[in-house]
């Protein structure tokens, strides 16, 4: 990976085989209405989709239902992607986070914020074959990133991104002011950002 | 700027804050162009995030999907909020009654369009439930073959790339093949073939021009001595055309 300040350009989310096809090209021909260009789309980041809304809710059948809705919602508002802001699955997994967290929140609200920690998350079968698909680098480039947070920087993000929770409810999980957690947020999305060279600017 | 609203940067990428807070953040955005380049940067980051989080999921959620974008409308270029979390709020309908209702949705969107357009669109929906209940009864199924505490799993190389994965269960007296291989050479699909000592070897599932992955339930497999793979013309053969591509010996 570049070094901080060296060939920062676009990245998408996983770096694709020369092959295959490119998310931005393919939400442009999805734009237009071409639902076999959306059947690409959905092979390309169906498996990123599902799991980040599973590993937020937890639950296989919800995240299936929530996961549907995503995707329509891509197919409905794929005019809205402007290129020039990032990249294709960057725009995809916002939607497909923004909705796991509503479902969330609603639930909470539903259940007086009863807060599901430590759910064991059951694997579904296709994990087997996942595996042997899923990019093992770009995986370990994560959590690599990952380990160079600080204990608080690192807690503040996956407790928020993984688990959907809002940041009075970090604050509160983990006894920490609310202005810290904000600012471990920032500054931790910031380390991570320069650890994978994700910057947007060319 | 003030500090403060900037400070929520962080927050605002990773969904962490109330709908007030969302709304400041995002009129301020408007108006503060370092912000934006630091928020889009920091989407990035976090879609990269969901790479740690990989899941396939089930093989019927791609065909309910498919019919579900083919009765949406699309929003014009035109129409502005840019940013995807200004998007139109989520619909809470039932995920099962919005199926269920799908014929009759027809019916309301082709009221105006004469009875030949209704009756071609909702044979079509019905084709599309029929497809997605059929795929949803066999992942129902694949699950239950993969939960049984005798399950046993072979894996087997593809020479063509990948790997094919079986599991079989002699309580369920049945298997599930996993098949992840490489692109398969130019007009030829994959086929997997059941092979069972004393008869022929038994197609198990044809695939599609260019698909190379797919999750089949084979009932009886447990009798089966191997589960075989092999290059075919499109829709597959009758019989096995050699050389096996993967082979994997079942226990």
């Amino acid at each position: 990976m570049a070094e901080r300040g060296t060939n920062r350009r676009p990245l998408s989310a996983v770096p694709d085989p020369p092959s295959a096809p490119d998310g931005s090209e393919l939400l442009r021909a999805v734009a237009r209405g071409d639902e076999k260009a959306f059947g690409r789309l959905y092979d390309l980041v169906a498996p990123r989709v599902y799991g980040l809304i599973r590993r937020v809710l937890r639950d296989p059948a919800q995240a299936e239902e929530v996961t549907q809705e995503a995707l329509v919602e891509v197919w409905r508002t794929a005019a809205r992607f402007d290129p020039a802001r990032g990249s294709a699955t960057a725009w995809i997994f916002t939607i497909a986070h923004r909705r796991a967290v509503d479902r969330v929140r609603s639930e909470q609200a539903a259940t007086e914020r009863t807060i599901r920690v430590g759910v064991a998350s059951v694997d579904t079968p296709y994990d087997a074959v996942a595996d042997e698909v899923s990019g093992r680098l770009e995986r370990q480039q994560v959590r690599r990133c990952l380990d160079g947070l600080t204990e608080l920087q690192r807690q503040a993000v996956t407790l928020a991104y993984y688990q959907g929770h809002s940041y009075p409810q970090v604050a509160e999980l983990l006894g920490t002011p609310l202005p810290t957690v904000k600012t471990r947020m920032r500054d931790g999305l910031i380390r991570l950002r320069d650890c994978m060279g994700t910057g947007v600017s060319a | 700027m003030t500090t403060e609203i900037h400070a929520l940067a962080g927050a605002y990428v990773l969904d962490a804050v109330d709908d007030l807070e969302r709304v400041s953040f995002e009129r301020h955005l408007r108006e503060c162009d370092a912000c934006r380049t630091e928020v889009d940067e920091l989407r990035e980051t976090t879609a990269r995030l969901a790479d740690d989080t990989w899941s396939v999921p089930p093989p019927w959620l791609r065909e309910s999907v498919m019919a579900e974008i083919g009765r949406t409308r699309q929003v014009s270029p035109a129409s502005p909020p840019s940013s995807p979390s200004e998007a139109a709020p989520a619909r809470r309908k039932s995920f099962r009654w919005q199926r269920l209702t799908a014929a009759a949705a027809v019916v309301v969107a082709a009221v105006g369009a004469g009875t030949t357009v209704y009756a071609v669109q909702d044979q079509r929906v019905r084709e599309e439930r029929a497809v997605a209940q059929q795929a949803r009864a066999e992942a129902e199924r694949a699950r239950v073959i993969l939960g049984s505490p005798d399950v046993v799993l072979s894996r087997q190389a593809v020479s063509t790339g990948g790997r094919v994965t079986v599991a079989t269960s002699r309580l369920q007296n049945a298997g599930v093949v996993l098949l992840d291989a490489g692109a398969a050479p130019a007009g030829r699909v994959y086929q997997l073939w059941a092979i069972r000592p004393g008869s022929a070897p038994a197609s198990a599932g044809v695939l599609n021009e260019g698909q190379q992955t797919d999750v089949v339930v084979v009932e009886g497999l447990p009798g089966a001595t191997d589960v075989g793979l092999t290059l075919e013309p499109p829709r597959g053969s009758r019989t096995p055309t050699m050389p096996l591509v993967a082979d994997v010996k079942l226990a």
